[in-house]
């Protein structure tokens, strides 16, 4: 669904962010990307639904396929209309338009494409939203805009939803809400996940295969189970370790000493 | 009291040609996040069309005369012994200017389209992804780039251009108080309110609408959500420059048409500050607290205030309000 291949990425032709960057996502299922804050997770959603240019970035080697063909030179707005929606870190609603107008908003994805599923086979995920359509979306709570973030990408019929950082500020359990729909997305609509998290126990819960980055490179890749018995992902990623600060700074150099190692 | 409200309607009237103008600046800031200091001299560029294509086309040897003067059976005999200056008469010459001034309207407008269309993928284009300061300095070198090429194209001499709609007198009694306006004002105000509303409209209830108030929140989602955001940037150009157009005849009509009309559009940018840049309600409201104002100033202490008075109100606004009165915060200030 999602081939990139070796692609380095900078800023400002200045700041390298992702060297010689690899990763797969397969037809159906959704794929986790694990990484602390500014490992370059936001840059590879960026890249691969066309942003980069926008914010002065570049793609300066390999390539990124996208159901069969490179996405690297293609604008955004046709990248979505091709099926590959991008929902932003922070949600990104329009929260001076109501709810209505966001989804219609999103509609314009569908140019050139026969109609799709609609708002209302969409609202079946997201009831809520539903009850306040009318509603100025700068005004919902934060797991309501997720879901309104969400419910825009659907409207575009995608084949590929990147997925930055849902659970983001949400409450625990809006976080299990959100994830539970997002897994029945993924079931139901047959539509494949590109998901960025720095919950890994909730991004474990829907993933099928997942990646770790750190300083824009990927250091460990699995399948989920296989992730999930990984000692170091245990200790520093689901957090099975003791929690205490001091604790858990000293696992991340174990954590850092060992993939030395493994290099 | 008659004349408070003579003075107010007065500057009623101004006040609506301001936000005829001010649309246009609204309209590209709050999809590009450009404030186009060329707004008025692409005005300016509308007003020659209109002349263009309201005076000097219909004057050309190929043209058949009933473009310049219609003159049917019907017309000459309803103006049969109409008294000069009657509505009467008026209404009978406006009629018969009617075929030229729907081509220059239709003429400028085309125009002022092509040409915002031009400046919009030839200078605008390119510095996409760059900061807007840099389209905004490109807009401020545009203004010479305007004035130059207009001086070069039309050096003719400049005639009086037809007025959009009949001109007469208009008398009647407010409150007891007898106050009179011209009607082709009324005609202007009209038609700066008509679209002006409509515009508004658009912008709420259309599709079209979502995508320019969605592109005008955050572009980048909004380009990544599958609106063609560059597409979006096209057309507010155009819509300013159309409604510019129109702006253009109107005040060719009112004020005489000169290179100087791009300086009055440029300082309508003050009256757009004090309302914020991205609100179209705000600049409306501000439009018609300068005109009031500039009217009431021009009442009581004459001409040369009226040109200072207004802009000093505009300055304590801003240092009161710096987003104007209805701007949004976040604005980065130019
Ligand atoms: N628009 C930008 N301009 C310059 N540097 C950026 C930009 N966006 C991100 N970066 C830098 O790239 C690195 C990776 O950022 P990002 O991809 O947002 O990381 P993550 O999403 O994993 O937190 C950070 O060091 C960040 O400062
Ligand atoms: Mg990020």
């Amino acid at each position: 669904m999602l081939q990139i291949n070796n692609i380095n990425v900078n800023y400002h032709h200045a700041v390298q962010v992702l060297k010689g960057f690899s990763i797969s996502v397969k037809p159906g299922e959704v794929t986790a990307l694990l990484g602390a804050n500014g490992a370059g997770k936001t840059t590879v959603l960026k890249a691969a639904s066309g942003l980069l240019p926008l914010e002065n970035g570049h793609i300066e080697d390999g390539d990124i396929i996208f159901d069969g063909h490179s996405v690297r030179q293609v604008k955004p707005h046709l990248l979505a209309r091709k099926g590959l929606v991008h929902v932003r870190e922070g949600r990104r609603i329009f929260a001076e338009m109501s709810v209505e107008d966001n989804l219609k908003a999103a509609t314009y994805a569908l140019t050139g494409r026969k109609a799709g599923q609609g708002i209302d086979q969409v609202y079946t995920y997201f009831p809520r939203l539903q009850e306040r359509s009318r509603q100025l979306a700068g005004l919902l709570s934060g797991g309501e805009q997720q879901m309104l973030a969400m419910a825009r990408a659907l409207i575009a019929e995608p084949k590929l939803i990147l997925l930055d950082e849902p659970s983001l500020g949400l409450a625990p359990k809006m976080v299990d809400e959100i994830f539970a729909i997002i897994a029945r997305i993924n079931r139901e609509q047959n539509v494949s996940m590109l998901l960025v998290e720095q919950n890994a126990r909730a991004a474990f819960s829907v993933s099928h295969q997942g990646y770790i980055v750190e300083n824009g490179k990927v250091v460990l890749e699995g399948r989920i189970d296989e992730l999930k018995a990984n000692e170091d992902i245990q200790t520093f990623y689901l957090g099975m370790g003791d929690a205490d600060g001091e604790k858990s700074f000293r696992d991340v150099k174990h954590y850092k000493r060992r993939k030395r190692w493994l290099n | 009291m008659a004349q408070v409200i003579q003075y107010l309607l007065n500057g009623i009237m101004n006040g609506a040609l301001y936000a005829l103008i001010a649309v246009g600046i609204v309209s590209i800031f709050k999809s590009t996040k450009v404030v186009s200091f060329a707004h008025g001299h692409v005005i300016m560029f509308g007003a020659y069309f209109y002349f263009t294509f309201a005076v000097i086309l219909p004057g050309a040897e190929f043209m058949p005369d009933w473009v310049a003067k219609w003159e049917p059976e019907w017309l000459l005999a309803y103006k049969e012994g109409a008294a000069m200056f009657s509505p009467k008469a008026a209404i009978a010459a406006w009629v018969s200017n009617l075929p030229r001034i729907v081509l220059g309207l239709v003429g400028s407008i085309v125009c002022n389209a092509l040409l915002a269309v031009f400046i919009e993928r030839a200078f605008m284009r390119p510095l996409l992804g760059q900061s807007s300061l840099s389209m905004i300095l490109c807009t401020v070198g545009l203004i010479w780039v305007l004035e130059g090429s207009a001086s070069l194209i039309w050096s003719a001499d400049i005639d009086q251009v037809p007025p959009l709609g009949p001109n007469f007198p208009i008398r009647f009694t407010v409150f007891d108080s007898q106050v009179f306006l011209f009607s082709s004002s009324v005609v202007n105000f009209v038609i700066a309110l008509i679209l002006f509303i409509g515009l508004m409209l658009v912008l709420r209830y259309t599709r079209s609408g979502v995508a320019v108030r969605a592109t005008a929140e955050d572009q980048s989602t909004a380009y990544a959500m599958g609106i063609n955001v560059p597409a979006v940037f096209t057309t507010a150009w155009v819509v300013a420059a159309t409604t510019g157009a129109i702006a253009g005849a109107i005040l060719a009509s009112r004020n005489g048409l000169s290179p100087t009309l791009g300086l009055f559009g440029l300082s309508v940018l003050a009256v757009v500050l004090m309302g914020g840049l991205d609100s179209f309600a705000g600049v409306f409201i501000a439009s018609m607290i300068i005109g009031i104002f500039e009217a009431f100033t021009q009442w009581q202490f004459g001409g040369e205030y009226a040109e200072i008075v207004p802009y000093v109100l505009v300055l304590l606004v801003i240092l009161w309000r710096p987003n104007g009165l209805m701007g949004q915060a976040e604005i980065e200030r130019i």
